[in-house]
């Protein structure tokens, strides 16, 4: 009788406990949704009925105001102090087809418009879009706070107008989306950091992606895109285990490219990887070094294929790229180094041998330490 | 290797002379130093060797630390085989280090009695098997961890005059004798000089260099019997170990 009783509690549980379970997993999907977009605390003029997903038509009836203006007349400029012409005229399609043109009006950027428009402050244009800084951090507060502490806002931050802020990558009107495609990432870097971005190109990375290959890193994948790193003293090259590792140690990649996964085990197993681990987060100061990382032996923007005769670590540039630390290395040096393979029988015997003397030996020694102690107090015991 | 020279009955024997003591004092501070700074290296990926690493200064630091620690040992191991062998050579002691026939047959006899076999004990000499043991550890132990310490110091040194897979051997071999030497100190060394039941907590003689005369019958009954003057055979009646039975511990 109690089992039945029994038998028919859990029988009636059991959907109520299921039907919560789906309700708290529903409610958990949800709350994501309805999170406010990351915004400042103290943001005015926020719409509050954000349209999630309405077909980008035109610009909100009610930006017709602006629009009767500015979308009107492409020659419509306006002289500033500085001597340069400021373009008022807005590209009204484009704005409309970019990801903002069916949520943002004129004003939710422009806040500090009113009409009849005041006098502003702006010598120059780029006086006006570092004074737009602060607009993009209403809605994208995550991203906005990541670049404070990027090298951008800190070159910003000592006097260099000329760092890249949020519009100069992602554009102002006709903003897309920044990945797509996928080749326009660099290109965007581009813009400014040109050298590299040549350099870049024709790399094994650069040429594939050129090339239409999805797989390689682009800048942001190495440098972040928001909080990116200056890449001088050291710092990042210390961390190209972890970020060049990202891909080289994700076997299903690797695998379409016949390409080890070992690379960053061994590295790290090995001297220099051990020194990089410690120093992680140093700076080099002066003349002094920092432990290799990937990128110091293999290259950073120019990186080739491992058996490209241009390839600092190929067999016959490898003491050349030794040299860079290790001055006085001779032509035998680079056998110090064994490339990335795990020693064994083949590829490294006597790397092998030692290694495999002590695997007997640690284990044997203490065995034998701790039987003789354990014998002697044995026979104390039973002595006494 | 022997100094030491007979006394008075009641008196502490000198066991070791000064410099022996001024040696061990030496080895114990550079390879307390030499662990302190190159286990974090070697288990660098663990949670506490960063830590460790930073409050000893960073990783640079730590390996001047480290190379110190070791050339000051290296000295130490060079002046102690120089005098060793000069001292051997000159026949003025005994090379009573030296690992004899009389050691196996004392192991043997040793595991007998811990095991109940024979009430039997070995009669040791200046050194019992154990003690030989532990000191040709440490001077193998030594002169590996000094040979692959000096390839690891000078790399492109050693690749001019041996073959460039010797430098990664020696990164091997040095972590692995250096864990080694590690353990069996903290195991080995730490029981038998503070918690062995004949000597805990302390046993001082490598400090002052006195052992007391029961100490020295007790274990050393061979060398005792010697330093007063009496042969082996005349005192054993031919026969090391016919004594009374004689318990440890």
């Amino acid at each position: 009788m109690r089992r039945a009783l029994l038998v028919l509690v859990l029988v009636l549980a059991t959907p109520s406990a299921r039907g919560e379970e789906k309700g708290a997993a529903g409610s958990a999907k949800a709350a994501p949704e309805k999170a406010p977009a990351p915004q400042a605390g103290a943001a005015p003029a926020q719409p509050t009925d954000k349209p999630a997903a309405k077909a980008p038509e035109s610009i909100p009836a009610d930006e017709e105001s602006c629009a009767s203006c500015h979308t009107t007349d492409e020659s419509m400029t306006l002289d500033l102090a500085g001597g340069e012409k400021l373009s008022l005229y807005v590209d009204r399609d484009a704005y409309a087809r970019s990801v903002h043109g069916d949520m943002l009006r004129c004003t939710d950027c422009h806040a500090d418009m009113d009409y009849p428009h005041q006098e502003k402050p702006y010598k120059t244009k780029r006086d006006m879009t570092v004074a737009f800084y602060e607009q993009c951090k209403k809605c994208h507060f995550a991203n906005y706070t990541k670049t404070l502490d990027g090298v951008h806002y800190a070159l910003m931050a000592k006097g260099n107008k000329q760092a890249a802020l949020c519009v100069d990558c992602h554009g102002a009107h006709a903003i897309g989306r920044p990945t797509e495609p996928r080749t326009k990432i660099s290109e965007t870097c581009s813009g400014c950091h040109k050298g590299v971005y040549q350099t870049y190109v024709k790399s094994v990375h650069g040429k594939a992606l050129v090339a239409g290959n999805p797989d390689v890193p682009v800048c942001t994948d190495c440098h972040k895109a928001h909080d990116i790193e200056d890449p001088r003293g050291g710092a990042l090259s210390l961390r190209t285990a972890d970020i060049c590792g990202r891909c080289h140690t994700n076997q299903k990649l690797m695998a379409r490219y016949g390409l080890s996964t070992n690379v960053v085990q061994t590295y790290l197993a090995d001297f220099h990887g051990m020194a990089a681990t410690l120093e992680k987060g140093k700076r080099a100061k002066g003349q002094g070094l920092l432990a290799p990382g990937c990128t110091d032996c293999h290259g950073i923007h120019d990186i080739q294929k491992v058996d490209d005769p241009t390839s600092p670590v190929v067999q016959a540039n490898l003491v050349e790229t030794c040299r860079k630390c290790h001055p006085d290395a001779n032509r035998n040096f680079p056998k110090a180094w064994l490339s990335h393979y795990e020693p064994s029988w083949e590829k490294a015997p006597v790397v092998y041998a030692v290694q495999l003397f002590y695997n007997f030996m640690i284990p044997f020694m203490l065995a034998a330490v701790v039987l003789q102690i354990a014998l002697h107090l044995w026979r104390v015991v039973v002595n006494r | 290797m022997s100094t030491a020279t007979g006394v008075p009955a009641g008196q502490p024997i000198v066991r070791f002379n000064l410099q022996q003591r001024i040696e061990h004092v030496v080895t114990m501070v550079t390879f307390a130093g030499l662990c302190l700074t190159g286990l974090p290296q070697k288990f660098y990926t663990s949670d506490w060797a960063p830590k460790m690493v930073g409050f000893l200064g960073g990783i640079d630091a730590i390996r001047w630390i480290h190379r110190f620690f070791g050339v000051t040992l290296a000295i130490s191991v060079v002046v102690h085989l120089g005098f060793a062998l000069q001292a051997v050579a000159s026949r003025k002691v005994r090379f009573s280090i030296a690992i004899t026939q009389q050691d196996f047959r004392d192991a043997i006899v040793q595991l007998r009695y811990y095991l109940g076999l024979t009430e039997e004990h070995p009669r040791y000499d200046r050194f019992d098997y154990k003690q030989k043991w532990e000191y040709w550890s440490l001077m193998v132990g030594n002169i590996i961890m000094i040979l692959s310490g000096f390839i690891l110091f000078y790399p492109t040194v050693a690749a001019r005059i041996m073959p460039g897979q010797f430098i990664p051997a020696a990164k091997v071999a040095h972590s692995n004798e250096g864990l080694l030497a590690f353990l069996v100190i903290t195991i080995w060394h730490i029981f038998n000089a503070h918690l062995h039941p004949d000597v805990f907590p302390f046993d001082t003689t490598i400090f002052t260099g006195k052992i007391s005369r029961e100490r020295m019958e007790h274990e050393h009954p061979l060398e005792l019997a010697r330093l007063e003057g009496e042969g082996e055979g005349e005192a054993h009646g031919g026969a090391p170990g016919a004594h009374a039975p004689r318990k440890v511990g």
